[in-house]
């Protein structure tokens, strides 16, 4: 057993047997050694409690709360990426704060490179040490779905997003994509017979929606059964808001999306027009 | 409002663009430019909205699949806006589609986004003019996309 594991059992025991939390959401080994979520009730249940592998449990959390009474305390046990989309969702009114507390921990070297994360560890972590992250856009794999012109760019994406089965995985297991009613289901802009689901409605339109609030996961790309690289995507849109704002989903619990607001109060000192934009400031017509 | 009808019945010759403008400033400019009989294209057709704020970068996606080869956007000048900061935020949106659409090889190219006021009518000829002529040598997006789904090596 990690010491990670140690912590975070010893601390989940303590909130329960205090009555400080009514339950504790995190992955739990049953009978049957499966490791799946669960909702832990009682300090004796704590020793199936288990951390790996890496699970999204925000949009569960959200769920819990919701069909919970108003009075009921959860606890969640997460990782760094989940602890920032239950702030996205807090932001979001999704999620009430007050009744919700977090557990969190670091992730290791090995979990960071698989998921190329840059910030690999929570905000305060209750467990563990803060390692380096990586450098997305530094890794091989993922400039090389980003390389070369339009036509080879056009041409590697038509590809992989071919592959799909139109599942709805990528949707259902990103931890921010709540939205009720869904675009995606909708025939107005998604063809709901087309398989493979087209690139540019389905894909594109999710990828959009998800742009300022995307905490960069992995979810979707790992609920995929056919191994799309989903999270380049979300990647492209967040450096975007990064470099353009300074901001990052899932850090700031007071700061609103940029693109809800206007230039003043969201943009650099001095930021003019974006050169790609036509507009006539030249002298007016008499 | 259907996209998919407006592109595929009524857009007639290549390339195909649709515009969504803004029926405060964009649109009462169009409208000037065209009893003015100025030199337009002849393949495009316009939405009015109420605020390129309204147009969603879905709307252009959605524009996009039904067979646009490129979509403007039209709205009031930065700071003239009816709805205050309502075309700031078309702005910043529409620059994170443009983002999208490099990433994946459609290319910001296929995207105008313009600013104009209602008496700027020669500049909607001008811009959409100009927007013409950078399409003209890219390929059509439906039937590129088609030819490439139907390469061997993506069956």
């Amino acid at each position: 057993m990690t010491s990670t594991l140690k912590t975070i059992r010893g601390k989940a025991e303590n909130l329960l047997a205090g009555g400080l939390a009514d339950g504790v959401l995190c992955l739990g080994r049953d009978r049957f050694n499966v490791v799946q979520p669960r909702l832990f009730h009682k300090a004796e249940e704590v020793g199936s409690l288990e951390i790996e592998p890496k699970w999204n449990l925000a949009k569960l959390a959200m769920q819990t709360l919701r069909s919970a009474e108003k009075s009921f305390r959860l606890t969640v046990v997460c990782r760094g990426c989940d602890e920032r989309a239950l702030l996205e969702l807090v932001k979001r009114n999704q999620i009430d704060a007050s009744r919700m507390t977090t557990l969190s921990y670091t992730c290791g070297r090995e979990q960071a490179e698989a998921c190329l994360c840059p910030r690999p560890y929570p905000e305060n972590p209750a467990a563990g040490e803060k390692i380096e992250g990586v450098d997305p856009f530094g890794d091989p794999r993922f400039a090389s779905l980003l390389a070369g012109d339009d036509q080879e760019r056009m041409a590697r994406w038509t590809g992989l997003l071919s592959r799909c089965l139109k599942c709805y995985g990528c949707r259902n297991a990103c931890p921010i994509c709540v939205c009720t009613p869904c675009k995606l289901e909708d025939d107005l802009w998604v063809e709901r017979s087309a398989v493979p689901a087209e690139m540019i409605p389905y894909h594109l339109i999710r990828a959009f929606h998800l742009s300022d609030t995307c905490v960069a996961c992995g979810a979707c790309q790992d609920a995929c059964p056919v191994g799309i690289p989903l999270l380049a995507l979300q990647l492209v849109m967040r450096r975007s808001l990064r470099e353009k704002y300074g901001y990052e989903a899932g850090l700031e619990a007071d700061r609103k999306s940029p693109l809800l607001m206007d230039f003043e109060h969201a943009s650099p000192a001095g930021f003019a027009l974006p050169a790609w934009t036509v507009s006539s400031e030249a002298p007016h017509e008499r | 409002m259907n996209v998919q009808g407006i592109v595929d019945k009524t857009t007639r010759g290549t390339p195909r663009v649709l515009v969504f403008a803004c029926r405060w400033c964009a649109l009462v400019g169009a409208d000037a430019v065209g009893r003015g009989r100025a030199d337009l294209p002849a393949s495009f057709r316009v939405i009015p909205v109420e605020c390129a704020a309204m147009v969603e970068p879905d709307s252009v996606l959605r524009a996009l699949a039904s067979g646009a080869d490129g979509v403007a956007v039209m709205g009031c000048h930065l700071g003239g806006c009816r709805f205050n900061d309502a075309n700031h935020v078309a702005l910043k949106r529409m620059e994170a589609l443009g983002d999208l659409l490099d990433a994946v090889g459609i290319g910001r190219r296929r995207l105008l986004l313009s600013f104009g006021t209602a008496h700027e009518g020669r500049q909607f000829a001008e811009v959409l003019g100009a927007f013409f002529r950078e399409l003209e040598p890219l390929p059509s997006l439906a039937a590129w996309r088609k030819t490439l789904l139907n390469q061997p090596s993506f069956r």
